[in-house]
């Protein structure tokens, strides 16, 4: 075939190819012109998922009925003159592509009445184009502002039509896009109407966090910790919901650039490490970054639908959200309460994701319901056990001078506000007591392994020591496979910082020489624990040639050093070991979830028991 | 069987048995002790299928000979709440009736038959040993055997008969005890044998009178200790004991003497400032004085100086954990303990002349 230059028609449906992919892109280049117009209210409304229309209308400055025709033009634009613009964009749109990629693929309707230096215009006007074909501008009474209608997406490139998922799918898709420019925009009042319905309505408001809750629900109001980190050139400002709230996917992240809603995968992976250690490994967190940066410091055309930006200084980014989150979760108490009536966070209206995994079981909401299914012999049984230990554990002393020799019956014992020593442990698994806001019920396992995790930690990296090891009189042999002994060379390093010592001392055979004290004393075999070692990075747990100065590669380690050396469940603790964990639960840092992220610690709030046994 | 038994013996010797009895099991038998009036004796005997162990009850009067089986642990109780000086034990088909003045008990207990039958000795005896000497031996080694162990034998002493000479050696891998000593009447090859701990322990419970003779016989898998009025009968615990003489250092050449309650007071004091994750105490010899020191972060830190007069080579520092250098003060058995050491990463020698040497390996403090 001879080289040929592409009609516009042709060049415009490419174009559209990279921008327009669904639905949901149309409604995002739509929503952008809105807000670049400075639009105080955008509705948006669909019909089947937007295949058959979208409209999108605002209240913004408009365009002027000579220019109509332009904004559908390719390569037109308001928003950038000069080439040096370029580096510093502050408007949504710049490349004057949009409108004209979705003209060539659809049938769009351009309506609008312009304000020009401060003046509205005494009518409006409307131009039509239909895959591309644009027809005469002609006068049209409307209200100031534009409306953009969008019917039969790709009626024209059919191939492309054939890919549009079911209506609800499509519309999950906008939603979720809208509910990202709404939370970058709670200035701006939003809507969206599927086939006649409301599907949300959010009032403007001075207030981000207000807009926060109303997209993720006034449920989880209480579980979003605002953090902030005012810089010279910016700042960081944002919430983060409690690990209690987790979720199956990363979808409730919202992360915004200078207003403009974006992924990114270094910032994505700050907040991941910012919870490493405080949610289940299966859960993401809520969370809401809002950065404020010198525009010159993003390059925002980079991706053709602009939901990706380069930043100048990546590094010091993530570094400051990584912080700024931690720090606020490390200062916070992260025990969940466990609402006795069971309900636990829905993602919010129009958030449904059909492909999405079903949450995860809620660890606290699941011990109730275990409690609340037994039968009353069961319940009875427990009672009678509980009671025998308060009977017996010396340590027990009860609040205010409660009848003697039974820790139920009687009149309630005053609430005090002082955390007191009553502790019991139930089912030689649980640990529970009471502090100033009601009953806490500890997971005695994944306590400990925290407790542990955290001492170990600080031993090696704020004291720079390695753990301290007993030598062996003989040294322990293990025999490796060649691929697993250059792992083990790989890990030499890490090993040290661990208090382990190995040497080779044959063909495939190494000799285990020193080994932690405390893993010995809790009865850890050397050989099961390097093995267990060398199997976790063979799976990939952590990067090996980083190990030794890796921070993951540790955590690992020590985590698994954690969970080997912890009390198990089913071990009976004396009274002294219980206050010892206790004592350690106040001491050491996220001892609210094991190092794997589970909760170790759940809440019933005396306001809860109140509620569940009527008496407000 | 019909038996006149002083009650204090009878519950002396209980406590003897009661040690092999086991508690809970499918096979009930195992619960029960073993009585037999023959001739003149009345001897009491237990098993849990790995010991087995028979004593003879002092101050009884036999009318019957026979025997019964009951329940160890009601016999215990019954024999230790009364407050007759003498109790009657009388069989009647597998029950057993125990009375007293005032009491009259009859226990269920199982057919005689269904008890396992007691390992032979023929008499002939591979050495004799004093009971004090054997009783000072195994108190020496058994502490630093290992509880449980996969690699090697450690779960029990080895017993090694060379000529005349017997040393017990025990090691749980972290440190190493061998208690040198003789013995009489030798016959054959030299033999090595691992006894487990428990039957040790149990075994110098049983030699109260330092004076006994204890003669010994080392078969295939089982080994026996019989004395005038017990016998002990063990399995032997199967596997390979590490070559314990490679371990011993010979070329420690840091010698330091010391006053062996002067250093047990000086390390217990050590040890009172250290953790799960800092256990170490930390040793420095230096000229004439040994330097503990321990530190536990976030509680504190000790010095403790102990006179030290007559240390021969360079200054050393060197970590142990204390636990394991108090476990062998305790059963040392002169006034004054040597220590022999190399380097900070080199096992350390405690010993009292060749009798007892203690093998321990360092901690690494940095
Ligand atoms: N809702 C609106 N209100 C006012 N002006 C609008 C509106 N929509 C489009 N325009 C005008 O039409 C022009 C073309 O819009 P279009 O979306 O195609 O390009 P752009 O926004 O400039 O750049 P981009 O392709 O990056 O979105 C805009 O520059 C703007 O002047
Ligand atoms: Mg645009």
């Amino acid at each position: 075939m001879p080289i040929r230059v592409l009609p516009t028609l042709l060049v415009n449906q490419i174009a559209a190819g990279e921008v327009i992919e669904r639905p949901a892109s149309v409604v995002k280049e739509l929503v952008d012109n809105s807000l670049d117009a400075g639009a105080g209210r955008i509705d948006v409304t669909v019909e089947d998922g937007g295949r058959q229309l979208i409209r999108v209308s605002d209240d913004g400055s408009g365009i002027p009925e000579e220019e109509l025709s332009l904004a559908l033009e390719p390569h037109a634009t308001s928003k950038l003159r000069h080439p040096d613009e370029l580096a510093s964009i502050g408007t949504m749109g710049f490349r004057g592509e949009a409108l004209a990629s979705i003209a060539s693929v659809s049938r769009l309707r351009l309506t609008s009445r312009a304000t020009v230096d401060g003046a509205v215009r005494e009518s409006g006007a409307s131009i039509e184009s239909a895959g591309g074909e644009t027809g005469l501008v002609t006068p049209t009474a409307c209200s100031p502002g534009s409306v953009v209608e969008v019917r039969e997406l790709f009626f024209n490139t059919p191939a492309r039509r054939k890919f549009l998922r079911a209506g609800p799918t499509e519309v999950g898709h906008i939603s979720d896009v809208l509910q990202r420019i709404a939370i970058a925009h709670p200035h701006v009042a939003f809507s969206l109407s599927h086939n006649g319905r409301v599907t949300f309505e959010f009032a403007p408001t001075d207030s981000p966090r207000l807009r926060c809750v109303d997209v993720l629900g006034k449920e989880v109001d209480e579980a979003l910790l605002e953090f902030e980190s005012r810089q010279p050139w910016g700042g960081v400002w944002g919430l983060a919901g409690l690990p209690s709230i987790g979720r199956a996917t990363a979808k409730f992240q919202y992360l915004c650039i200078n207003g403009r809603p974006i992924r990114d995968r270094n910032l994505a992976h700050a907040i991941r490490e910012a919870y490493r250690g405080l949610l289940a490994p299966d859960l993401q967190p809520v969370v809401v970054v809002f950065i404020r940066v010198d525009p010159h410091a993003v390059d925002v055309n980079v991706h053709p639908a602009k939901t990706e930006v380069r930043l100048r200084e990546p590094g010091q980014l993530h570094g400051l959200v990584l912080s700024a989150i931690r720090q606020r979760l490390l200062g916070s108490d992260l025990t969940p309460s466990v609402a006795l009536n069971g309900k636990s966070w829905r993602p919010p209206v129009g958030a449904e994701d059909p492909s999405a995994p079903a949450p995860a079981p809620v660890t606290a909401h699941d011990f109730v319901e275990y409690f609340k299914r037994m039968d009353p012999t069961q319940k009875g049984f427990v009672y009678q056990q509980v009671r025998e230990q308060m009977n017996d554990a010396p340590l027990l002393e009860r609040v205010g001078d409660g009848q003697p020799g039974n820790g139920f019956s009687g009149p309630p014992a005053p609430v005090t506000a002082a955390v007191t020593n009553q502790v019991l442990q139930v089912h030689q698994s649980y640990v529970v007591t009471q502090d100033d806001e009601g009953l806490v019920i500890i997971d005695q396992h994944a306590l400990h392994e925290r407790v542990m995790f955290e001492q170990l930690r600080k031993r090696i990296l704020s004291e720079g020591k390695p753990l301290e090891s007993q030598r062996l009189l003989v040294p322990e042999v293990l025999h490796l496979n060649p691929a697993r002994m250059a792992l083990l060379d790989d890990l030499a390093a890490l090993l040290e910082r661990i208090g382990i010592e190995v040497s080779v001392i044959g063909p495939g055979a190494v000799g285990v020489q020193a080994f932690p004290t405390f893993l010995f004393d809790r009865h850890v075999e050397p050989g099961e624990f390097i093995e267990g070692l060398l199997d976790k990075a063979q799976e990939g747990a952590f990067d090996v040639k980083q190990a030794a100065n890796d921070e993951s590669a540790l955590h690992e380690v020590l985590d698994m050093m954690a969970c080997k050396a912890a009390v198990k469940a089913g071990d009976k603790l004396s009274g002294e070991e219980l206050s010892a964990l206790l004592t350690q639960r106040e001491e050491v840092e996220r001892s609210a979830s094991c190092p794997h992220g589970r909760p170790t610690t759940i809440r019933l709030t005396l306001r809860d028991l109140e509620k569940h046994f009527k008496r407000s | 069987m019909k038996a006149i038994c002083d009650r204090t013996a009878l519950v002396e010797s209980l406590n003897l048995v009661a040690g092999v009895v086991v508690a809970r099991t499918p096979k009930p038998v195992l619960t029960c002790v073993k009585l037999t009036a023959e001739g003149s004796l009345l001897t009491l005997a237990a098993t849990d299928l790995e010991v087995y162990l028979r004593v003879n009850t002092p101050r009884i009067e036999i009318s019957e000979e026979g025997g019964a089986l009951i329940l160890a642990d009601k016999l215990s109780q019954i024999v230790r709440e009364s407050v007759d000086p003498t109790l009657t034990l009388e069989s009647e088909g597998d029950a057993t009736h125990i009375r007293g003045q005032d009491s009259h008990f009859k226990v269920f207990g199982y057919p005689l038959g269904e008890f396992p039958a007691p390992p032979e000795f023929d008499g002939n005896a591979d050495f004799e040993v004093s009971a004090g000497s054997l009783t000072q031996q195994v108190l020496q080694t058994v502490f630093a055997s290992a509880r449980e162990n996969s690699r090697y034998a450690m779960n029990g002493v080895l017993v090694e008969r060379e000529g005349n000479k017997l040393n017990l050696v025990a090691t749980d891998g972290h440190r190493l005890a061998v208690s040198r000593g003789d013995c009489k009447a030798a016959k054959g090859d030299s033999r090595t044998a691992i006894i487990p701990t428990k039957a040790l322990t149990l075994l110098s419970r049983l030699l109260n009178d330092p004076d006994q003779t204890v003669k010994v016989k080392i078969a295939d898998n089982q080994a026996m200790f019989v004395t005038d009025n017990a016998m002990l009968s063990t399995k032997l615990v199967e596997g390979n004991f590490p070559p314990y003489k490679d371990v011993i250092p010979r070329d420690n050449d840091k010698k330091a003497t010391l006053d062996t309650q002067v250093l047990t007071s000086a390390v217990r004091r050590a040890a009172l400032l250290t953790n799960e994750e800092s256990k170490g105490v930390r040793f420095a010899f230096k000229d004439q004085s040994l330097n503990l020191s321990s530190r536990a972060p976030e509680m504190g830190e000790a010095q403790i100086e102990v006179p030290m007069p007559k240390y021969q080579g360079d200054a050393v520092e060197i970590g142990f954990n204390p636990a394991y250098v108090l476990d062998a003060l305790k059963v040392v058995d002169a006034n004054e303990v040597q220590i022999d050491l190399k380097a900070p990463n080199k096992p350390g020698i405690l010993r009292t002349g060749n009798h007892f040497v203690y093998v321990v390996m360092p901690v690494n403090l940095q």
